[in-house]
């Protein structure tokens, strides 16, 4: 039967280079669909609570969308599975480009790296072809340097390459993998996970490659209606011009950003964190688009003049200009725009680098790192130059690169001196730059996420309603009958809010779509998600049946943290954002100002009763996980 | 012709699966009508399609008479049966807009789908691509 995904699984054991393959039956795909799900699964099969992140036990698991390849509107992305340096948890990155279009070309559904090199090596898959080759040659080598290289020793442009940089190789804990030179599966230390199986990259060639739908017909239907759709969303326009970043400066005036390590909620010369400056200050040379997207948000920058000029990479997407600009209090665009390339020529997460710095900041002004420590920087507020070699210990592990290379939760207890107290993390993963003291769905789904708290399992733009789009105030009349409720500062209806989003999202990370597109731009939506999902694949699945999936992915993904020891006690916030309110009050910022205890715990219970979770372990009930087929996970997190 | 600003794609490669999607009911780079050369690390992006030149010298050269100009769009199409897979056609083309497939052993030529471009359908953000109906003059 012809499909747009089998279920195959490539192994490659890096410790033996033994290659093999395996493939799911259908039951399986209809539980977890794909993607995202189908790893989630996997990863809980071969890991436990005794898994060592960084020894040759865990696993790395690339998984390919099931739409992934095909051309439904912004399908081209790659989830990536393993258990979390920095967090000691489940983990999950998407990444977009066009590696995993070229991967699922060539027939790889998912990849799973096992085991540990003895020696450097990458790896080569084409049509025809499973290779591990030696990779010695791109020691300490730059992002950009192993694209160029590969390319050059391979001599196909056609390629893609997914990388780790010299932040990885040095075992940085949050380092990520850099698909091209424009995505980044950034979060989590995946790029730490690789560096620890001597795995420096993995090229896809995907001449003579091909991916089938099984009713092309009725799916290039759907296809076209979803273009449609995605084309006449009003946010769209917005994002194929301005890209992530915002076209005006009033989310940065009003409070929506968080700036100077969280103290504050604005930040000053904000025009420069817009993509309204990135075009009229003549940064924009191009606009770069994922593996068959129609919206194209990412960018390609060049600085034109001053000592950066030159300088040039992907993005700033918002979260970087957020993380190593305002948390910095650097607001200059050429600084901006260095300390990107950096980030991701190096291949750092930019989010927990900038958090980690930031808390580095703090604590210099306050005393507890000194010049001495930081081989005479002076690492003040706004300071980019000091900033710029202060990356580089990091990626090198050089001085106090060392310590801040750990994350800010491993920093914090070391230096400790209540540092702690402005650490801005939970889990030990670094708060991405949503100010969830002024929305509160994003506050509640940051508490649960279980990577940490961060928006890339639950973006809730759509609490904002109409001061985000027409389209997200319809979304919120949709999951809670009521339009009233979209707006960010209400408790009630923020479970309901939240469960739908999360439910979403991991169908669209297991279906290989944008969550842009379910979440920002809604182009897409569960019906759409069902019937291309049955088209392509042959395997009939209704909405109310793939919200399903997505609810039981996001369970296993629970569970999976219950295994580890997580209860409801994890499910909190940084302690900052917990217990102190911002400096200078703005427009967005709620009427009691602070996510205190009282206020997550209410919004806590209201998600645990809605999705059947104890409310004072925080485990899914024995009820929940038998009716979504997870009866095995009940074995593993209650004691017999 | 099929018009294209190399400076506006964003190389998402949507137009090519569109294409191959539309002409053979799947998807695969290689059997696009549209290639895309890129060099990612400078995103640049140079397109490389049959523009429907006047001379059109892939018709010239072959000797089997298996190309011809569709009298309608003016698109080159190929008589599968007629073409013996010789290549020719691809060495000739001055613009690199003939691809060959290996696989079928015969040229993969844009044919405007008919008048419709369907790669036109992705693109209509960035607007890369777009159609334009040449004047009387031009073709002759």
């Amino acid at each position: 039967m012809k499909s747009s995904y089998y279920g195959k699984i490539l192994h490659i054991n890096l410790s033996n280079n033994k290659i093999w393959y395996d493939i799911l039956g259908e039951e399986e795909i209809k539980l977890y669909l794909g993607g995202r799900g189908i790893g989630a699964k996997l990863l809980w099969d071969m890991t436990d609570n005794r898994t060592d992140p960084l020894s040759k036990e865990n696993v790395l698991i690339f998984s390919t969308g099931v739409l992934t390849g095909t051309n439904v509107p912004s399908s081209g992305r790659t989830t990536i599975n393993f258990k979390s340096p920095l967090t000691g948890r489940y983990f999950k990155c998407s990444v977009g480009g066009g590696w995993g279009l070229r991967a699922k070309m060539v027939g790889v559904d998912h990849l799973v790296i096992h085991g540990k090199a003895k020696k450097p090596v990458y790896i080569y898959i084409s049509v025809d072809k499973v290779e591990i080759r030696n990779a010695s040659f791109l020691l300490r080598k730059s992002v950009k340097e192993t694209n160029r290289i590969l390319k050059e020793k391979i001599e196909d442009n056609s390629i893609d390459v997914a990388c780790i940089g010299p932040a990885g190789e040095s075992k940085v804990k949050y380092a990520s993998i850099m698909f091209s030179i424009y995505n980044t599966a950034a979060r989590g230390g995946s790029g730490t996970v690789m560096a620890s199986k001597n795995l420096k990259a993995i090229v896809v060639n995907p001449n003579h490659g091909k991916v089938y739908v099984n009713d092309p017909e009725n799916f290039y239907k759907y296809v076209k209606s979803s273009l449609e759709d995605t084309y006449n969303d009003s946010h769209s326009p917005v994002m194929y011009k301005y890209g992530t970043s915002p076209d005006n400066v009033s989310m940065f005036d009003e409070g929506l950003v968080a700036s100077y390590n969280f103290r504050r909620q604005t930040i000053e010369n904000s025009y420069n964190f817009t993509g309204k400056c990135q075009i009229d200050e003549g940064y924009l040379k191009r606009r770069v688009g994922c593996g068959s997207c129609i919206i194209g948000c990412h960018r390609f920058t060049v600085v034109p003049s001053g000592s950066f000029k030159g300088t040039y990479s992907e993005g700033p997407e918002l979260e970087t200009y957020l993380a190593l600009g305002a948390r910095l209090g650097i607001t200059d665009e050429n600084y901006l725009m260095k300390l990107n390339e950096m980030a991701n020529d190096f291949g750092f997460d930019s989010i927990s680098l900038g958090s980690t710095i930031a808390w580095a900041m703090e604590s210099y002004e306050k005393g507890l790192i000194t010049k001495k420590d930081t081989n005479g920087l002076e690492i003040k507020w706004g300071n980019g130059d000091a900033v710029i070699e202060l990356i580089k210990m990091i990626a090198s592990r050089e001085g106090i690169g060392d310590l801040l290379a750990e994350g800010t939760k491993k920093a914090s207890e070391v230096i400790g001196n209540n540092s702690e107290e402005w650490a801005v993390q939970a889990n030990g993963l670094e708060q991405s730059g949503v100010e969830t003291r002024a929305m509160l769905s994003y506050a509640l789904a940051f508490a649960l996420n279980p990577r940490g708290p961060d928006h890339l399992t639950t973006e809730c733009l759509a609490e904002l309603g109409k001061s985000f789009s027409p389209e997200a105030e319809k979304i919120i009349e949709k999951i809670t009958g009521d339009k009233k409720y979209a707006v960010p500062y209400m408790t009630e209806k923020r479970a309901d809010i939240v469960t739908w989003h999360e439910n979403i999202y991991a169908v669209s990370d297991a279906l290989g779509i944008c969550a842009f597109l379910t979440t920002a731009s809604y182009g897409i939506d569960e019906e759409k998600c069902a019937k291309l999902f049955t088209y392509a694949t042959g395997i009939k699945i209704s909405s109310d049946e793939i919200m399903e999936s997505g609810r039981r992915i996001v369970t296993l993904e629970r569970c999976y943290n219950n295994r580890e020891g997580c209860t409801r006690e994890n499910d909190v916030l940084p302690k900052r954002l917990m217990n102190e309110i911002a400096e200078g009050r703005v427009k967005y910022q709620p009427i009691k100002p602070v996510n205190s205890k009282e206020i997550l715990d209410k919004m806590l219970d209201d998600y645990y009763e809605l999705n059947g979770w104890d409310k004072k372990t925080g485990y899914p009930e024995k009820g929940t996980l038998e009716k979504l087929k997870l009866f095995f996970c009940a074995d593993k997190i209650y004691p017999r | 012709m099929l018009g294209s600003k190399s400076r506006s794609f964003t190389g998402c490669n949507s137009c090519m699966l569109t294409c191959s999607f539309t002409h053979e009911g799947y998807f695969s780079f290689s059997k696009s009508r549209m290639q895309i050369e890129k060099d990612e690390e400078r995103a640049v992006s140079i397109p490389r399609v049959c523009i429907q030149c006047k001379d059109a010298p892939c018709i010239q050269v072959c000797s089997e008479e298996a190309l011809f100009k569709d009298k309608g769009t003016g698109a080159i199409m190929v008589d599968k049966d007629k073409c013996t897979g010789c290549k020719k056609c691809v060495k000739a083309c001055p613009y690199g807009g003939i691809v060959f497939d290996e696989e079928s052993s015969i040229p993969l030529i844009c044919d405007l789908c008919g008048g419709k471009p369907s790669c036109i359908e992705v693109c209509r953000f960035p607007q890369a691509i777009k159609f334009k109906v040449k004047k009387e003059n031009d073709e002759k």
